[in-house]
């Protein structure tokens, strides 16, 4: 099997989770993983793992900027604040799930970029050494931000529980 | 006694230290009741982080089948290459056509015979092009303008100096459609007129030794072959010089007075299935000489005329991007 199938097999799935926790867009997520893909036939780099993730990064950075052109642009065009439609929820488990992940989002949000994007980078299942070629780190410096990253998440989390009253579920 | 700090122990946790400083950590731990408890603690940590990132995952999506990123990057790639082609086509091109020959053209003996009598309104300010670097272009051509002018002054304007036009195979008898300003009249070719000169297979260095800097080419493509006709003597040659694209395609450049020219493209044309009987049957003695065409290919051609001397370029090319050339050509001209 060529060694890039191989790694399409084995890494997608963390590709399109590492891009979905940037862009927030399953189905743009799901894009933009396999335009990685796509690039990575063309280009065969030598380390494809570490190259895949880079260039997934750089998209979903790309993208960020285009989301907050959009946006701007957005805001220009509405003249009013109009009241924002409603949802209603299908169900409650749906409602609980949707809580719990706007928890984390909001909870991850509050970290740093770097200290994100190293955690994001390690949960996605890349090596210190692939994380620190990527981001520039020192080898021994991606120890240290994942310490901090993941007790920073961790408070922050917990922090919110504490202001809601602890109404959603200890997770 | 040294406990192990906490980035330590998240890396011995996440295996990302080197396996001496593994067996370091291992022994400190089985004797430090401390140590344990800090390690225990950062493993739950780790294990909170990862199942509250857990949460961040999108839905399962279904992943398409790897052949189908192989199409789709073999899709890009060939736009790609074909774009970079063009590109690199184009840019010689323009280098090439609008000032070299151009410049060839205005550096062309005096004695040379014309058929017709010729004004260049556009010539005077062909120096002032920003474009130095052509290889076509001698300095003494940037001189010759004002003398051309001189000349200009002498004789009855032609309605139109330059005119570049693109023609789809063109057909012999059939005036060019032309693009904006232009409009190339593409003579039928005279069928009294019989092109007697033998034609010779030369090599590049070759034709320039014989032809100067007047072999008519396009700039950054390797030269396959040039071919030359000695249509009267003192009068420059007609020339036909093939190139070849990076995909392998052949184009040829084609110099000359304007009436072999055409000529040559008739006799081109006629190996058409569908065109007009052969009119230009005299165009060359050696079957080498007629421009060949692939089956089922349509080459394109796109002719640039200046008084009675003509340049043609023609080859398989696509048609979008002969437009697109002929479109920053005429811009070209026009800015001069």
């Amino acid at each position: 099997m060529d060694e890039l199938e191989q790694l399409y097999q084995t890494t997608y799935t963390a590709v399109v989770r590492f891009l979905y926790r940037k862009v927030w867009d399953a189905e743009r997520a799901e894009d933009l993983a396999q335009e990685v893909f796509v690039r990575a036939l063309a280009h065969r780099p030598e380390k494809p793992r570490a190259w895949v993730f880079a260039v997934a990064a750089n998209l979903a950075r790309d993208e960020a900027r285009a989301a907050v052109r959009r946006k701007r642009h957005l805001t220009l065009l509405k003249a009013d604040p109009v009241a924002q439609p409603t949802i209603e929820p299908a169900a409650d488990t749906m409602v609980e799930h949707d809580e719990r992940m706007a928890a984390v989002q909001e909870a991850l949000s509050a970290l740093t970029p770097r200290d994100r994007e190293i955690l994001l980078l390690w949960d996605a299942g890349m090596s210190y050494p692939e994380i620190a070629g990527q981001t520039g780190l020192a080898l021994g410096a991606v120890g240290t931000t994942l310490a901090r990253a993941r007790r920073r998440l961790v408070e922050a989390h917990d922090r919110q529980h504490a202001t809601k009253g602890g109404h959603a579920a200890h997770s | 006694m040294r406990h192990i700090p906490e980035e330590e122990l998240h890396a011995y946790l996440d295996q990302g230290l080197s396996r001496s400083q593994c067996v370091e950590i291992e022994s400190h731990l089985a004797a430090c009741p401390a140590c344990q408890s800090e390690r225990d603690s950062i493993a739950a940590l780790r294990d909170r982080t990862t199942a509250l990132l857990a949460k961040l995952a999108p839905p399962r999506g279904f992943p398409p089948a790897f052949e189908t990123l192989q199409r789709r990057e073999q899709v890009q790639a060939s736009a790609h290459r074909r774009r970079v082609q063009i590109a690199a086509w184009a840019a010689s091109l323009v280098v090439a056509v609008g000032l070299g020959w151009t410049a060839n053209y205005l550096t062309m003996k005096p004695q040379s015979p014309v058929l017709h009598p010729v004004s260049s309104p556009s010539v005077s300010s062909v120096p002032s092009s920003p474009i130095s670097n052509t290889s076509a272009a001698p300095p003494t051509a940037l001189r010759q303008p004002r003398k051309s002018q001189r000349e200009a002054g002498q004789r009855p304007p032609t309605a139109k100096a330059v005119s570049v036009a693109a023609v789809d195979s063109l057909p012999p008898a059939v005036p060019a459609p032309t693009l904006e300003l232009t409009s190339v009249h593409i003579p039928r070719p005279d069928p009294e007129l019989e092109l007697d000169g033998m034609w010779r297979t030369l090599s590049w260095d070759g034709a320039q030794a014989e032809a100067g800097d007047q072999v008519p080419h396009i700039d950054g493509l390797p030269v396959v072959q040039v071919q030359l006709q000695t249509v009267e003597q003192g009068k420059q040659p007609l020339m036909v010089v093939a190139q070849q694209l990076s995909s392998g395609e052949v184009i040829r450049t084609i110099e000359g007075p304007m009436g072999d020219v055409s000529h040559l493209l008739a006799g081109h044309t006629t190996a058409n299935p569908d065109s007009t009987p052969q009119s230009g049957a005299g165009v060359t003695r050696s079957d080498s000489t007629r421009l060949p065409q692939a089956p089922g290919r349509t080459d394109r051609t796109m002719a640039m005329q200046r008084g009675d001397r003509m340049l043609v370029i023609t080859g398989a090319l696509p048609s979008d991007s002969l437009l697109a050339m002929i479109r920053r050509l005429n811009a070209e001209m026009r800015s001069k």
